[in-house]
């Protein structure tokens, strides 16, 4: 039985294959979506002081290291029983604002914004940044602009853009400045902009994407993402909750260590990317989604005027919750809007300039959680310690675990949609990477189960028989 | 005055990687004319600083070669090492994308040294110190001469 493999996937955030299965008669089989590279993360802490944890978590990812570093001091609070000063969590919020936008700038802009403009058909040796520069050069320089103005804020703030400190257990090491928060208002307006942008050009492109608007992981799943009593869009602060397809909340006000009855983790004989699930459906039943269009999809407003006004148009798209994961795309511009403006109403807040940002305190439990929603989904921090301070275990769950069983659906439906036969053509095999770069999986921190799954090397004949089978 | 840009990159946690940004700290303690910019990887967002500039001079490690040498490549704008790794990018693809983007493209050169342990840790090996040396020496020189090198 043919095999076909995708090796590695492009344009997205490490390393991964797809083996597509094909039947005698070249009709698509089976799909899987394998993560073929280990970090570690959740071994290699143990035995250090939980303090340190911070710092060593945002080295997890290039990408997403301010997430990290975000949900491991929320942990870290939890383990000392503080409560953070009130400037130090609006601080906190804003390195999480900056985080998302250039998070989301670099998906649309960069990875992403080639096969919309080039099509999904167009030659492999076309469509990257350099044929986007060639063909739209002005939506190039803005998407540029875009991450930079996210990236400087974590500057900025943070002092580096990639894996920045300043973010510690208890708050924040030292206030924001004034000239530091002039300096940022000052891009707002131009952030705004080019945002407002992206967004008309994108809706004006859906029409032409129909086919993979109806394939691209479209499917009825659950939602997971943070909410608050208010129900506004969510980033940093609220409890975890689970909405099925309709809307209909599943579970709520999950909270600390209660996530460990909601959520399951299954190790994969293919992959070093668990997958997770909702625990009382179990494995098959269970699949949720995270991300950007859980959360458009979780929340009544988004508590920001412009970014209201393009939730309402977004929710016109299905009589329900939107469906189509093709629409993380444009879930992820509209929160890079909600992002901006939000930013601009916390450093306008007099109180952002605030001098008591940190709360000092000895371990007070011997177990910490912390919640956030980075860019890509849902992000879980969980430690225990001993009397000592020192790391026993740790538990993190990242995004794009979460999101293993729909990327694997909407594999499997790209491929039986676009793959047909033998012969393979270059757009079927985008479309089938194209679909796992709706989600924008960022592999490095989601692989950090050291030692749970074997590293099987199977050599196939076109049959299907196995040759050969190495196990480590 | 000319107005030249000098970029080290690299992983400071990696041994001999930490080259480039090391660079890039010595000649900010020599309180060299030139902008300084140390970096992990080399990003699009370097495009539009690049094309406001005369010069640029791109600093890195490498483990081809015998330890310790430095060698100097002059490089022209091209987008054929662009592939599809849209955020970690090739020199010659970052003046591709000045040029295209923002009109200019500098003259520019990748200095490289060549080290030997690219290991986790923050102390770059014997080789290392040696072509960090030589690149330190070099790159004044190479700004004084200018634009005649």
């Amino acid at each position: 039985m043919p095999t076909i493999t995708i090796d590695p996937i492009t344009r997205i955030e490490g390393h991964a294959k797809v083996t597509i299965q094909l039947g005698e008669q070249g009709e698509v089989q089976s799909a899987r979506f394998h993560v073929t590279q280990v970090r570690g993360f959740e071994k290699l802490c143990q035995g250090r002081p939980f303090t340190e944890m911070p710092a060593l978590m945002a080295r997890i990812c290039g990408i997403c290291p301010t997430s990290h570093l975000l949900a491991s001091s929320k942990a870290c609070d939890d383990i000392m029983a503080v409560r953070i000063p009130e400037t130090a969590e609006m601080l906190r919020r804003i390195m999480n604002l900056a985080q998302i936008i250039q998070s989301h700038a670099l998906s649309f802009f960069y990875l992403s914004a080639p096969d919309f403009l080039l099509g999904m058909d167009a030659d492999p040796a076309e469509r990257n940044i350099m044929g986007m520069v060639r063909k739209h050069p002005q939506m190039a320089r803005d998407g540029i602009k875009l991450r930079q103005f996210g990236q400087r804020v974590l500057e900025t703030l943070g002092g580096k853009r990639v894996h920045p400190g300043w973010i510690v257990p208890g708050g924040v090491s030292h206030p924001l400045q004034a000239e530091q928060r002039d300096q940022i208002l000052a891009q707002i307006p131009d952030a705004i902009r080019i945002t407002r942008a992206a967004l008309q050009w994108f809706k004006g492109q859906i029409e032409s994407f129909r086919a993979e608007v109806r394939s691209f992981a479209n499917f009825p799943s659950m939602f997971l993402a943070m909410a608050n009593d208010t129900n506004e869009f969510s980033a940093y602060n609220g409890w975890l909750r689970f909405i099925d397809a309709n809307l209909n909340i599943v579970a709520d006000h999950i909270t600390g260590t209660d996530y460990l009855n909601y959520i399951g983790e299954s190790c994969n004989e293919d992959s070093y990317l668990k997958s997770t699930y909702f625990k009382p459906l179990g494995l098959t039943d269970g699949v949720y989604r995270v991300g950007p269009l859980a959360r458009l999809n979780m929340c009544q407003s988004a508590g920001t005027v412009q970014a209201d006004e393009e939730l309402a148009e977004f929710r016109e798209l299905e009589r329900h919750s939107v469906l189509s994961s093709f629409y993380y795309h444009y879930a992820r511009l509209i929160e890079i809007l909600f992002s901006i403006e939000r930013m601009e109403t916390l450093l306008n807040d007099p109180d952002i300039l605030g001098t008591n940002v940190r709360a000092h305190a000895s371990p007070n439990k011997f177990e910490g959680v912390g919640y956030l929603e980075a860019p890509r989904g849902t992000l879980i921090h969980h430690y225990r310690i001993d009397q000592n301070g020192l790391i026993e275990s740790a538990n993190m769950i990242i995004a794009t675990g979460h999101n293993n069983q729909a990327i694997n659906h909407g594999v499997l439906q790209v491929a039986r949609q676009f793959v047909k036969g033998k012969k393979i053509e270059h757009g079927a095999l985008n479309r089938v990477e194209a679909v796992i770069r709706a989600f924008d999986p960022c592999l490095s921190c989601s692989t950090h189960a050291d030692g749970t799954m074997p590293l099987d090397i199977q050599l196939l004949s076109p049959d299907g028989e196995v040759l050969d089978r190495l196990l480590r | 005055m000319p107005r030249a840009l000098l970029i080290g990159y690299g992983n400071t946690l990696r041994g001999d990687d930490a080259l480039g940004p090391m660079a890039i700290e010595r000649l900010r303690s020599s309180r060299s004319e030139a902008e300084l910019i140390s970096c992990h990887q080399l990003g699009p967002e370097l495009a539009e600083r690049m094309a406001a500039c005369d010069l640029v001079l791109f600093i890195d490690a490498t483990c081809d070669g015998e330890p310790g040498t430095v060698h100097m490549e002059r490089l022209t704008a091209d987008a054929e090492h662009s592939g599809s790794l849209t955020h970690h990018l090739h020199p010659a693809t970052l003046l591709e994308l000045a040029h295209a983007l923002y009109g200019h493209a500098p003259q520019a050169m990748l200095i490289t040294g060549v080290g030997s342990a690219f290991e986790n840790g923050e102390r770059i090996s014997n080789q290392a110190c040696k072509a960090l040396d030589e690149i330190c020496r070099i790159v004044p020189r190479l700004l004084q001469t200018f634009p005649a090198m």
